[in-house]
This record gives C-alpha cells, sequence and structure tokens, in this order.
C-alpha cells in the first residue's frame, strides 16, 4: 500500500495546528566553500536552473502532515534528512517549493547551541526557553520540572561551561523538549548521554506523542524508528523515493543498502 | 505525566511582543555575560572610555599644542568619543553576528535582524550607562549645560537607525566575504580621525573640508550631542544629511538582509 509520490495528490486547503504541507521543495548548496563568489550569489533567488558547482540536496519533495502523526526519516548519511529537518523546522528556507508548517516547532537539533558557557544553569534555561518563545511565567511553572528531569538539582548555580558533555545534553533535551508545541523534531540527539538518560528521553517522547503532538524523527535506528513513528519517509540521493507505513520504509531501506 | 493540552507556548504573543522580547533577551544576556564574568562588571563601560578620553587629552592638551576644538576639551572630546565608541562597538561585533552564533541561529526561528539589532541595543545601552563619565567632567571642569541638551534624544534615535542600518549591510556581507571582516577593522580606524572627534567640523573651513565631512553620517550626529555643551557646534545641514543617510542606509539594510538571509543560514 505504497502511496508512491506521483499518485498522491495534496489536497488544497486549511492545515490543522500541528500539521504541514511541503510541497515541490528543493534545496541546493555549493559544493565547495571556495567557490568563487560574487554579488549575484547573495541574492540568489529561486532559480530552477543549476549553476555549476552547485548541488540539489533535496527536490522534488512532496508530503503533507496531519496533526499526531509520527513520522521517522530514514536514509544514509547526506541524502538530506536533516536538512529537511531544518527546513520544517524554518531555521533553513527552501529554493524551490513551499513549506507550510502550522503551529510552533520544538526542535530537538542542536539542542546545546543556545547555550552560554559563562551563564549558569538557572539563566540558561531562562534564556533558551525564553527565546523558544515560552514567557517567563510559564517558566517559572516548569522550571522545576525541568531542572528535575535534567537531574541538575545541585547545580543550578553552576556556570554552564563546568557541566560534563553529558549534563549538558540533559539539561538542553529537558527544556527543549517542554516547549509545549505542536511539533517536535528529533534529530539523533539521543545518540549521547547514558543509556538510563536516553530511556528516560525516550519515555517522554512516548508521553508527548500520547499528548496528541506531531512527532519527525531522525534516525539510523531501526528499533527506535519501529518504536516510535507511524509513517517512514525514505530519502535517496536528495529524492523522497518512499513514503509508507514505517515497516515497509525500513525494509525497502535495509534491502537497497543491505544491513 | 501527559501533557495532553497542545497549547503553543508562543500563542498569544504578536510577533513584535515576540521581536522585542526576544532582542531584550538576547542583549541582557550579552551585559550580564559582559558584567557578571569581569571582576569589575560594570566599571569596564565607564573605565574603557575614561582610558581612551584620558590618552587623547593628554596628548591633545599636554603634548601637541592643539588649535582644535573648544574648552574644556576633555568634555568636548567626550561627547564624541562615547558615541563613537557606540558605533565602533557594535559595527564591529556586527562582522561577526552570524559567525559567532551560529550554532543559536541555527536552532531558533526568532526574526533574523535581531541578531544585528542586538548589538546596537546592547552597545547603546553601555553608551547610556558610561554617560556618567561625561557628567563627571562636565561639574569638574565647570562646563555650563544649555537647553540643547534635549538633542541627546534624537541623536541617539539618529545613531541607532545609522547603526543597525550599516550592520544590516555589513552582517550577512561578511557571511560571503569573509575579508570584509578586517577591511571594516580598517575603516573604522580610518573613520575615527575623519569623523569630529578629536576636532569639531568647524575646524575644516579654513582647509574648506567643512562641507565634504559634513556628508559622513556621524558629523550631524556628533553635533547634536555636542550642542548640550558648545550650542555653538550645532550644524544643521549636517544634522539633515545624517538623518537623509540614516534613513536611507536602514532601508538599504533591511532590503539587503531581506534578500540575502535565505543564504546566509545555507552558508553558516
Amino acid at each position: 500500500m505504497a502511496r508512491q509520490l506521483e499518485d498522491a495528490p495534496i489536497e488544497p486547503g486549511r492545515i490543522e495546528t500541528g500539521g504541514m504541507r511541503v510541497e515541490g521543495v528543493g534545496i541546493r548548496f555549493k559544493r565547495n566553500r571556495t567557490a568563487r563568489r560574487n554579488f549575484k550569489d547573495l541574492f540568489a533567488g529561486r532559480h530552477r536552473r543549476t549553476r555549476p558547482g552547485e548541488f540539489w540536496a533535496l527536490r522534488d519533495v512532496s508530503f503533507s502532515v496531519t496533526p499526531g502523526e509520527a513520522i521517522g526519516v530514514v536514509g544514509r548519511n547526506g541524502q538530506g534528512k536533516s536538512t529537511l529537518l531544518k527546513l520544517v523546522a524554518q531555521v533553513m528556507f527552501p529554493d524551490e517549493g513551499k513549506v507550510d508548517v502550522v503551529g510552533g516547532v520544538a526542535p530537538l537539533i542542536e539542542i546545546t547551541g543556545g547555550f552560554v558557557n559563562d551563564l549558569t544553569v538557572r539563566d540558561n534555561v531562562y534564556l533558551t526557553a525564553g527565546l523558544h518563545g515560552m514567557s517567563k511565567r510559564e517558566i517559572d511553572q516548569r522550571y522545576a520540572e525541568i531542572i528535575e528531569f535534567a537531574e541538575l538539582e545541585d547545580f543550578t548555580e553552576t556556570p554552564y561551561k563546568h557541566l560534563s558533555s553529558g549534563m549538558k545534553v540533559r539539561i538542553a533535551f529537558a527544556v527543549i523538549s517542554r516547549l509545549e508545541e505542536p511539533i517536535i523534531l528529533v534529530d539523533e540527539v539521543l545518540a549521547v548521554g547514558d543509556k538510563a538518560f536516553r530511556e528516560k528521553c525516550y519515555t517522554r517522547i512516548e508521553e508527548l506523542l500520547a499528548g496528541g503532538r506531531t512527532l519527525f524523527f531522525v534516525s539510523h535506528n531501526e528499533r527506535d524508528l519501529l518504536r516510535f513513528c507511524k509513517r517512514g519517509l525514505y530519502l535517496d540521493k536528495g529524492a523522497l523515493v518512499l513514503d509508507a507505513p514505517i515497516r515497509e520504509v525500513v525494509n525497502r531501506y535495509n534491502a537497497d543498502y543491505g544491513v | 505525566m501527559t501533557t495532553a493540552s497542545l497549547t503553543p507556548a508562543s500563542r498569544g504573543w504578536s510577533p513584535s511582543q515576540r521581536y522585542v522580547r526576544s532582542l531584550w533577551l538576547l542583549t541582557t544576556r550579552d551585559l550580564k555575560v559582559r558584567y557578571s564574568t569581569s571582576f569589575l562588571g560594570y566599571f569596564w563601560s565607564v573605565l574603557e572610555p575614561l582610558v581612551m578620553a584620558g590618552i587623547y587629552w593628554f596628548v591633545f592638551t599636554q603634548i601637541i599644542r592643539r588649535d582644535v576644538g573648544t574648552e574644556p576639551y576633555i568634555v568636548f572630546l567626550l561627547c564624541g568619543l562615547l558615541p563613537w565608541m557606540w558605533f565602533n562597538g557594535a559595527l564591529s561585533d556586527a562582522t561577526r553576528a552570524f559567525t559567532r552564533e551560529a550554532k543559536l541561529i541555527r536552532s531558533t526561528t526568532i526574526p533574523r535582524t535581531i541578531w544585528v539589532a542586538r548589538l546596537v541595543l546592547s552597545k547603546g545601552i553601555e553608551f547610556v550607562f558610561s554617560i556618567p563619565v561625561l557628567v563627571l567632567f562636565a561639574i569638574a571642569t565647570g562646563a555650563a549645560l544649555h537647553w540643547q541638551a534635549v538633542l541627546f534624544l534624537p541623536a541617539i534615535l539618529l545613531q541607532s537607525a545609522l547603526t543597525l542600518g550599516i550592520g544590516l549591510i555589513i552582517a550577512p556581507l561578511v557571511v560571503f566575504f569573509r575579508d570584509l571582516e578586517r577591511a571594516v577593522r580598517l575603516v573604522l580606524r580610518f573613520l575615527f580621525y575623519a569623523s569630529p572627534i578629536v576636532y569639531g567640523l568647524h575646524d575644516l573651513e579654513h582647509l574648506g573640508l567643512d562641507m565634504f565631512a559634513a556628508l559622513n553620517p556621524l558629523a550631524g550626529i556628533i553635533s547634536l550631542y555636542r550642542a548640550a555643551f558648545f550650542p555653538e557646534q550645532l550644524d544643521w545641514f549636517a544634522v539633515a544629511i545624517s538623518a537623509g543617510m540614516s534613513v536611507v542606509l536602514l532601508v538599504v539594510g533591511v532590503l539587503l538582509f531581506r534578500g540575502s538571509i535565505r543564504t546566509v543560514l545555507k552558508e553558516i
């Protein structure tokens, strides 16, 4: 019952909160950083043609997501998985096509990025949650919960730089996963951290799913994909090759790149 | 614990509210880091212009026989030097606006102009914090304060617009042309002497350069600041040019920033 792309028409109309529609999306990058630049590159608009030294990381990708769906993105390294997530998170814009996401996104991508080394754990929690749109009162209400989840009760006044790398990921995950946004994006952040904490994160993701969140999950781990996701998107060479139930997608991936 | 209610945290914030809030969060973060990591904290905002003013005062009043500027020279100098430090600090930081915060920019969706605006704001706040230095010297030297002191407000406004406009032009360009980072520093050093900071606009009259110097948008802005203690320094022609150029540069900055942000986000 694989829905091949070309015959999956995208029905027009309103998208509900937590849903999204990606239509004919493409994005291209420079192949090497030192390629000569000129002022025209700077305003590189939406031309369909590929210029020399550029490649399409994603091309003609279309799908739509209804609120509450759990989607696993599968593909080898460098096939556009993370780029797709960034487009959905709207921290990058496509060169062609359209990405419509209704409702806020809690991006578990580069989660430790917003943390400042010289500030305390407490200041960092307020800063990061604030930048993701939480009001001070909302943070006040969730603060204890966040710290408890990260198991950092004794370190709230410690400068962030003095935390261990595991602790850093813990506090970052604790903050972002408390954002109350209808869409969550997870990009293999959980590869770090010890087993017990990873299990705790997974439990948290399951809670969020049970609460009706939409999940976008990028992983190479078959077990995790099957555990969380119902539907799979298989990306290969920048194209969406298969959009089908996760089991089918994982089988196809294994068949293509035999494990 | 299950959170069944789907209430996006950002709900209830209008875009402009969210802009102001994010801008404020990042600005206070900068100041907090600056003040909490150093022993002297706030006093750095005062110490830096103080030492600079001390040096220039010594060179220009004790060593070199100077026939430019007005007495008391230290007050005259600070009126130009303090705004210059704001301008200079914000623009040198703007060259690294994207590179220094790349990770955070790649993970949040706040309006991107904030990455430049926060630099203008935090350096502007430090400028305001350093005004007591000026007041102190004005009292010590007995400089008379005139009603033109109210012109500080339009001066601050104009300088914010000008600095933001130039910052919005520089920040994305540096991502593509890394050399610009050093070029900007060089231009700023040149601009320090090309602007009426250690001298006044009128001191250029006998060289026939005063009209030319008025084309520098900083000239009008500094003349507004100086009018508080030296009303004769006020030059409305230069102010009009400053205002016009600030608006034009801000518009150009916003357009260039908007047009290039898509590519910038891919590059960082």
